[in-house]
């Protein structure tokens, strides 16, 4: 280039650099976008181009916004000006600490991302399983710090046991945060070695393998077409029938199933867990003219003669059915309270006929002396209550 | 502006305008809230000074009110086409950086890419009816963007949500004032709109 030529050149850069681009920025930050471990310490330096005749002593540093102590600085040079960071915490932001030098007049001169972390821990607790034997999903838990500063990038692994090669499952997050979804060309009858590579800035680490055959860990779609009916006038009792997932009927030969209901006002369920291999099952006990509702759920065991314990499925929908009214109850003002009373009554009197007749001693015993006794217990009640709101 | 002589037509424009108009409304407010999100995201000062980005179409226009109504539609298509790809983009870096990771940012980036898409169909879809048709996208992309420093890509995101905030408060006006009757028009004026 003419020597004439070069100071027009020079000029239209400058204003190039100050108007239409200013992020080609006037000054280097170095080093940039370093990653580094917690605790550790960096020395940052800012250069700017002599062009934009700047002096070190007129910048200044922030991190993510806040301004760093000009104790920290020191002017390398007349254009360069550095920061000493010691024992620093890790990243506020995954996207990395803000690390920026400014000119006097607070405009942003560079900026560097800093990533202060820690490597990633062993992932654990890996577990996984198949439904209806097509697919295999897999979750896993992080090491204990987790992701707290730098992000980290999971992949899982895997391989048929004694001759396959390593594959790697696409589909992530299916099953929440640390899961991933392998949907077909999955083996049979052949053991998979399952693992899981954690991976950031900082380093690599890896799982402990999994070793598993996909017929141990099958789970299957929730019993279809619940049904729950009254068993005649039968006030205590309800029945379930359902039918056997219909993606595994072929295959489950041993299946087993639960139940669980509830009554519709509380929240806590009751599990009936002998049910076995039957689509039908009588619950007793309940509670006349109440509803209830009702979910199943199976478990596809010793599938192939499998010898694992296998997975239950989710539970069905619930569905609901109210037992019969009791008869004796139907226009009473207080049934529970009334109607005990009158048994208990019904039954002294029985016992107390049945002393008499065979006590032969006790012959002032009867239901006489027993409505003596409530009296008594009523009265002893009253002074009870009358003594405990005068304290 | 031929087909505004013919009654059905500039019916038509005023109704793409009004869905335009509203559509700008939207997509402010969402851009807006976005812009929340990136700075936190991003760890940077929401008042940080970032001027002009290289590739970002400015919003600020001078004799806006002498441009005819085929000049705002070619401005303001151009603009969100290159919004368009600059959105991409950032989507594309901040999967990058997260990998898949489904996170609050990456959601909202990708909402905010689908509803400048929408909005720049639209662009086209009222041109059509000045009978100018859109130009071709062909080579009409911005230049592929030079290497930057992670930090720099934080500023220039700040820079294009700022600038697409800003652009979208311009295209509502655009679209009010394409809305109007042109003169010796018949039609009656139309309901006024806010975005």
């Amino acid at each position: 280039m003419p020597p004439l030529l070069l100071f027009p050149s020079l000029l239209l850069l400058c204003l190039r650099l100050l108007r239409a681009e200013p992020l080609a920025y006037p000054a280097v930050i170095s080093p940039q976008d370093p990653t580094l471990l917690i605790g550790s310490s960096l020395v940052a330096t800012c250069t700017v181009s002599p062009d934009f005749h700047l002096k070190a002593e007129d910048l200044y540093w922030t991190l993510n916004g806040r301004r760093l102590p000009a104790a920290s600085y020191a002017a390398l040079s007349p254009t360069t000006l550095s920061v000493a960071l010691a024992r620093l915490n890790g990243s506020k932001q995954q996207s990395g600490d803000n690390l920026v030098c400014h000119s006097r007049d607070g405009g942003i001169l560079a900026g560097s991302c800093l990533y202060v972390g820690l490597p990633p821990e062993k992932p654990v607790n890996i577990t996984c399983w198949s439904k209806n034997m097509k697919d295999l999903t897999c979750k896993w838990a992080p090491g204990t710090e987790g992701e707290t500063f730098l992000h980290t990038n999971y992949t899982l692994k895997y391989k048929l046991r004694w001759y396959g090669r390593d594959n790697t499952c696409q589909e992530y997050h299916t099953a929440g945060p640390y899961s991933c979804h392998i949907p077909k060309d999955l083996a049979l009858f052949t053991p998979y070695e399952i693992w899981v590579e954690a991976s950031n800035r900082l380093g690599v680490a890896v799982s402990d393998v999994v070793m598993l055959d996909i017929l141990d860990v099958v789970t299957t779609d929730p019993p279809s077409d619940v049904h729950v009916s009254r068993v005649g006038d039968l006030e205590d009792q309800l029945s379930v029938r359902w039918s056997s997932p219909p993606a595994l009927k072929d295959f489950l030969f041993q299946a087993k199933y639960q139940i669980q209901y509830r009554v519709e006002d509380s929240s806590e369920w009751k599990v009936v867990d002998d049910v076995g291999n039957q689509t039908s099952c009588r619950l007793a006990g309940l509670r006349p003219g109440t509803v209830y509702f009702v979910q199943v759920r199976c478990n596809p065991f010793g599938i192939y003669g499998s010898k694992k314990a296998g997975i239950w499925s989710d539970w069905s929908n619930p569905t609901a059915a109210s037992t019969p009214r009791s008869e004796r109850a139907a226009g009473s003002c207080d049934p529970k309270g009334g109607e005990q009373n009158t048994t208990l009554r019904r039954e002294l009197k029985q016992f107390f006929g049945w002393v008499k007749k065979h006590a032969y001693g006790c012959s002032n015993l009867g239901i006489k002396l027993y409505d003596q006794w409530r009296v008594w217990l009523q009265k002893s009640h009253k002074t009870r209550n009358q003594v405990g709101s005068s304290r | 502006m031929a087909a505004a002589d013919s009654p059905s037509a500039a019916l038509r424009r005023r109704d793409l305008c009004s869905r335009g108009i509203r559509l700008a409304g939207k997509m402010r407010s969402d851009v807006v809230d976005l812009l929340d999100t990136y700075v936190e995201w991003q760890g940077l000062d929401a008042s940080a000074s970032v001027a002009a980005v290289e590739g970002v179409p400015a919003a600020a226009a001078e004799r806006w009110d002498e441009q005819t109504g085929t000049q705002r539609l070619l401005e303001n298509l151009a603009a969100y086409r290159a919004f368009r790809a600059l959105l991409a983009q950032m989507l594309e870096e901040q999967r990058e950086q997260l990998g898949e990771a489904d996170t609050v940012l990456g959601r909202a980036l990708a909402a905010v890419l689908l509803q400048v898409s929408a909005f720049a169909y639209h662009l086209e879809e009222l041109l059509r009816l000045e009978s100018r048709g859109p130009p071709s996208e062909e080579g009409a992309g911005p230049p592929p963007l030079p290497h930057l420093s992670l930090f720099e890509r934080k500023l220039r995101g700040l820079g294009v949500l700022r600038e697409l905030a800003q652009w979208a408060v311009r295209s509502a006006r655009d679209l009010r004032q394409l809305a109007k009757p042109s003169p010796g028009s018949s039609s009656a004026p139309s309901p006024a709109e806010s975005p």
